[in-house]
């Protein structure tokens, strides 16, 4: 277990390492961004004094090396835009986002949870087919239409809740509706599906030779196998969840690390964007990290593969 | 079977309104995409103005059509979801076969690539390189089609690696065929079935993923319109007139209902293959 924990630790720092690295290259093919952070007249010479501020004169070897030193210490040097730190602007706007990326994920496997379990439970294969109905409806939905929608039904015609910002809860309460029933969706039909590929299983037939009710079967054996599944999708899922946030944040004015990195991308703020690239894909790197060695814990075959 | 023959008809009624809206709209008297009528802004559909000229659907801020303009973005985001799909398609597949039929280092560079992708949650990639690369009804296909490559590629790969050890690769391979041969006259064929039927799953997601970037002001840019960008402009004006955003949004919900109904039923109930394939975000 410690080797394999290792490994994986390893690899996903590599992996980090990776998408720096390509974020790097691909911001320095974007072109020369002293042009963009002098005014029109300035004279060759401010030219040339700003790229040896910047560094730019030398050889991109040697700037991916700085490049890389400056990230290990957690310095993506300043926003073009804003007098402050590009990583700072960015860790500033981390809390918003994880409180939605957050509450919508629990929100969303809680729900799909309860209601995949209660169908199961209910025998009735119509209402099971009918809930999966809405669930695909659901999932054809784009992330800013449904948070459209939400907005103009509960704030526009409704009035009980604001549209825009971060405040109180109910602030929340519509973002999180938007994110948490996109995962809902999905969630709600692979729980299913493991749920009935559980069904089939000869312990499970074993069980019910045994005397066990059908609640107790579903409960006591099917339920710990299908979460399985679960587990590694929702974990999996996380970059369609971080993604999904990006739109929502959007879509409702909430000033998260998405929101950031779209304004970012309009004013060519570059070390704020590398600096977002880097943050989001640590966090995710992290998560997925964490459910491998769990699903370690669960399920020890994953350990010898 | 009376539920797989309803939910295709369900499909074939949501894609058919959206062929209608694409493919014949542009022919009526009248269609002009971008014609302004500065009198006539943001009337709700069914109202004629005040010059006499009759607007279906209304019209937005700048009195343009709002039929004209839907037809206008449905052949913008169909078109963008095609031709990423067929770029994702060659790409993955191509390489795919090559990584599962030489094996070796081509393997591990080549999963390595799909890997490193994988580990960057799909927008925040596409968000990092339209910032580098501005963007362009072609250039969005591109770099949509080229993000999307990873379902293809693992997919055929592991195809592939059991295909290669089967009797007619050896066959052919023992007569002194040569592997591009092999890859081409063996390999394709055989994996070819199932490539499309992944195929039919992304071009939903990845029509979703452009209104998306469009949405967000980073893909399609006026004054041509996609249905992303037409949510988007008519979001400022939501209590006015939400007509603006709900109706691209319904051609939205319909183009992809209808293509994610229709690929279900491709791919066989509670096969989870495709749901596999796509994770990843």
């Amino acid at each position: 277990m410690g080797y394999f924990i290792a490994r994986r630790t390893l690899q996903s720092m590599l992996t980090v390492l990776g998408v720096v690295t390509v974020t790097f290259f691909l911001v320095r093919l974007a072109g020369d961004p002293t042009s963009l952070l002098l005014p029109v007249e300035a004279s060759d010479e401010d030219i040339a004094r700003l790229r040896t501020a910047l560094g730019l004169d030398q050889s991109l070897a040697v700037q991916y090396a700085k490049f890389l030193a400056h990230t290990l210490v957690g310095d993506f040097g300043e926003s073009l835009r804003q007098r402050s730190s590009a990583l700072g602007l960015v860790l500033e706007r981390l809390p918003a986002t994880l409180e939605l990326a957050i509450s919508a994920f629990v929100l969303g496997i809680a729900v799909a949870f309860g209601i995949g379990l209660a169908t199961r439970l209910s025998r009735s294969a119509r209402l099971r087919a009918a809930v999966m109905w809405l669930a695909l409806a659901r999932q054809a939905i784009p992330v800013f239409s449904f948070g459209l929608f939400l907005i103009l039904i509960f704030a526009v015609w409704l009035r009980w809740l604001p549209s825009l910002g971060r405040g109180g809860i109910e602030h929340l309460i519509l973002p999180a509706l938007t994110l948490a029933t996109y995962e809902l969706a999905l969630y709600l039909r692979l729980f299913n599906a493991s749920l009935s590929n559980e069904q089939r299983q000869d312990y499970v037939r074993t069980a019910y030779s045994k005397g066990q009710s059908r609640a107790g079967v579903i409960i006591r054996h099917m339920l710990p196998n299908a979460l399985l599944p679960l587990v590694t999708i929702a974990g999996i899922n996380l970059g369609l969840l971080l993604g999904g946030t990006v739109v929502t944040e959007t879509v409702f004015s909430w000033p998260g690390v998405g929101r950031l990195m779209v304004q970012s991308v309009s004013q060519r703020d570059y070390p704020v964007i590398i600096a977002g690239v880097f943050v989001v894909s640590l966090i995710f790197v992290a998560v997925n990290l964490l459910v491998d060695i769990l699903y370690g814990f669960l399920d020890p075959r994953v350990r010898l593969a | 079977m009376a539920k797989l023959s309803l939910s295709t008809a369900i499909a074939l009624i949501f894609l058919l309104l959206v062929a209608v809206l694409i493919a014949v709209v542009p022919f009526l008297p009248g269609y002009d995409p971008y014609a302004q009528n500065l009198a006539a802004g943001l009337l709700p559909p069914g109202q004629s103005s005040s010059d006499g000229t009759f607007y279906p659907l209304g019209t937005d801020t700048l009195g343009r059509d709002m039929l004209s303009r839907l037809a206008l973005g449905g052949q913008v985001s169909l078109f963008i979801g095609v031709s990423a799909v067929a770029v994702s398609l060659v790409l993955g597949v191509v390489l795919g076969l090559i990584a599962g039929f030489y094996r070796g280092w081509t393997e591990s560079v080549v999963m390595g690539i799909a890997d490193l992708q994988l580990s960057v949650p799909r927008v925040l990639l596409l968000i990092a390189v339209a910032a580098v690369m501005g963007s362009g009804v072609v250039k969005l296909a591109i770099l949509l089609g080229v993000t999307s490559w990873v379902s293809y590629g693992r997919i055929a790969r592991a195809m592939a690696l059991s295909l290669r050890e089967r009797e007619f690769v050896l066959a052919a391979t023992t007569l002194g065929a040569t592997a591009s041969w092999n890859i081409r006259r063996h390999l394709l064929p055989n994996v070819l079935p199932q490539m499309l039927i992944v195929a039919s799953y992304e071009l939903g997601q990845i029509i979703v993923l452009e209104s998306a970037l469009s949405y967000l002001g980073l893909g399609v840019q006026p004054p041509l319109a996609s249905w992303g960008t037409m949510v988007s402009d008519g979001q400022t004006y939501l209590e006015l007139d939400p007509w603006l955003s709900v109706l691209p949004s319904i051609a939205l919900f319909l183009l992809v209902a209808g293509i994610q109904i229709a690929s279900q039923s491709f791919t066989r109930e509670n096969d989870m293959t495709a749901e596999l394939a796509k994770s990843g975000g």
